[in-house]
């Protein structure tokens, strides 16, 4: 069961979208995206999650950063959405996974939204381009009317 | 950053002691090694908020200055986002770069080596064709052999002006020596080449102070009335410099910064620097010359 099916809802932790099944979640929190106070939340529960892991404090802070801009993304041009957070291990790394889902009106040109120069706070690095540099792994899927979902992943060095 | 944090918080120590101006000094040179040695925004704040926690040891403000650390890299951290966009977008364009003058190198190759054989070749078949012709024959072939070597000579200015082969057989000062030659000549305009640059430079900077250096000279040339250029070159390590200096009618550096039509020249010249993450400082003033100081960073 993954996020695009039980969008709303915690998925079980055998999710074999989550790195083709290569992850082992050994924990993981959903946080239902509403409104500018879900984005606190959803902020200081990854946080505490990441922390859990031994991250230092600013990369606890990159974490938080990223978690904000998906979360603004998705009340910004979706209204509403959901933030998953989950401990991974793979191999013998750990590491947090950040997925932010929403049902809305899905990105047009990936590409583009990707290489910034799209608008003025991209064209600084914020946004899905800032998000991809402060973490170590990056993916997002998304279709016209359909939704949007974005993955990305920091390793615990 | 074990080091780093050693020798900044000693650096600060020092300036908290005694102040001045080389406390400052040192906290910047660390601040430059820092940044070529690719740490970020977030960092710099954790290496000065554990430096000045050490330093004020088990008092009573510290858990304030800690939360305060805390709350102040959240404040940072998007600007971390755009400093670290700014690195990617400058290593892409050092690539892009890169590229390009090879490619042009190749070009430039081809034209001067490749062609030249085959024109070469061309000239031998020409004479040995030319024995058995009548007198009428032969004065068109010499014709035809006049234009050749026009071809020739504007094939080897065009490889000449896409990539100067000295650049790559000898290095940039006797490619900037002989550009200068040329120059003198044909705006009888002295122009001297002093410096050492040992070892030699990487083939991107090679190219672009060459280029920078091209500019320099027709904005002289353009704009100087000057009657005498000096260029200086020299390294130390880690950094590059270059000197040009002209005594012409100079200008106000200001009217750079707004980017009148003039300055397009220097413009250019400052947009290559900052590729390889140089600096381009100009000293002008009406009636008192120009100089342009150039710094690039190199591998030390």
């Amino acid at each position: 069961m993954d996020a695009e099916r039980n969008p709303f809802g915690a998925a079980a932790s055998a999710d074999p979208a989550a790195g083709n099944g290569r992850d082992r979640v050994l924990e993981e929190i959903a946080v239902r995206i509403d409104g500018d106070t879900d984005i606190v939340s959803a902020r200081q529960k990854g946080r505490v999650l990441a922390a859990t892991l031994g991250f230092s404090s600013s990369e606890l802070t990159l974490i938080a950063t990223a978690i904000s801009e998906l979360a603004r993304n998705i009340v910004l041009y979706a209204k509403q959405g959901e933030i998953v957070l989950r401990v991974l291990e793979r191999g013998d790394q750990r590491g947090v996974m950040v997925r932010a889902h929403d049902q809305g009106p899905g990105i047009p040109d990936i590409r583009r939204a990707l290489q910034g120069g799209f608008s003025t706070s991209r064209s600084l690095g914020l946004g899905l381009p800032g998000v991809r540099r402060l973490m170590d792994e990056f993916e997002i899927e998304s279709r016209i009317g359909q939704g949007t979902t974005v993955t990305a992943r920091k390793w615990k060095r | 950053m074990e080091g780093l944090q050693g020798e900044y918080e000693r650096a600060l120590r020092s300036y908290l002691r005694q102040g001045g101006e080389s406390s400052l000094k040192q906290a910047y040179e660390l601040g430059r090694r820092a940044l070529s040695g690719g740490q970020g925004i977030l960092d710099m704040i954790a290496l000065h908020q554990q430096s000045v926690e050490k330093i004020l040891g088990d008092t009573q403000q510290i858990g304030v200055l800690h939360q305060a650390g805390d709350f102040f890299v959240e404040l940072m951290s998007p600007f971390e986002m755009t400093h670290r966009a700014f690195g990617e977008a400058n290593d892409t364009l050092r690539r892009l770069n890169e590229s390009l003058e090879s490619e042009t190198r190749r070009i430039a190759r081809a034209l001067h080596d490749e062609s030249g054989q085959l024109l070469a070749a061309v000239h031998i078949q020409l004479r040995q064709m030319a024995r058995g012709l009548s007198p009428g024959a032969q004065f068109n072939l010499t014709e035809i052999e006049t234009l050749l070597e026009q071809v020739e000579q504007q094939l080897r200015n065009f490889s000449h002006e896409l990539r100067p082969t000295v650049l790559d057989d000898y290095g940039l000062v006797p490619a900037l020596q002989t550009l200068a030659e040329k120059f003198s000549k044909r705006f009888d305009l002295p122009v001297n080449v002093d410096g050492k640059v040992n070892p030699r430079l990487t083939r991107s900077v090679e190219a672009a102070m060459y280029r920078v250096t091209q500019e320099a000279l027709n904005n002289v040339a353009r704009h100087a009335k000057a009657s005498r250029v000096s260029i200086r070159l020299w390294r130390i390590p880690g950094e590059f410099h270059c000197c040009i200096r002209d005594d012409g009618v100079g200008f106000d550096p200001a009217a750079v910064a707004k980017g009148s039509r003039n300055t397009l020249g220097l413009l250019g010249i400052r947009e290559r620097l900052t590729v390889l993450g140089g600096t381009l400082e100009i000293e002008s003033a009406p009636q008192q010359g120009t100089e342009l100081r150039i710094f690039v960073p190199v591998e030390a």
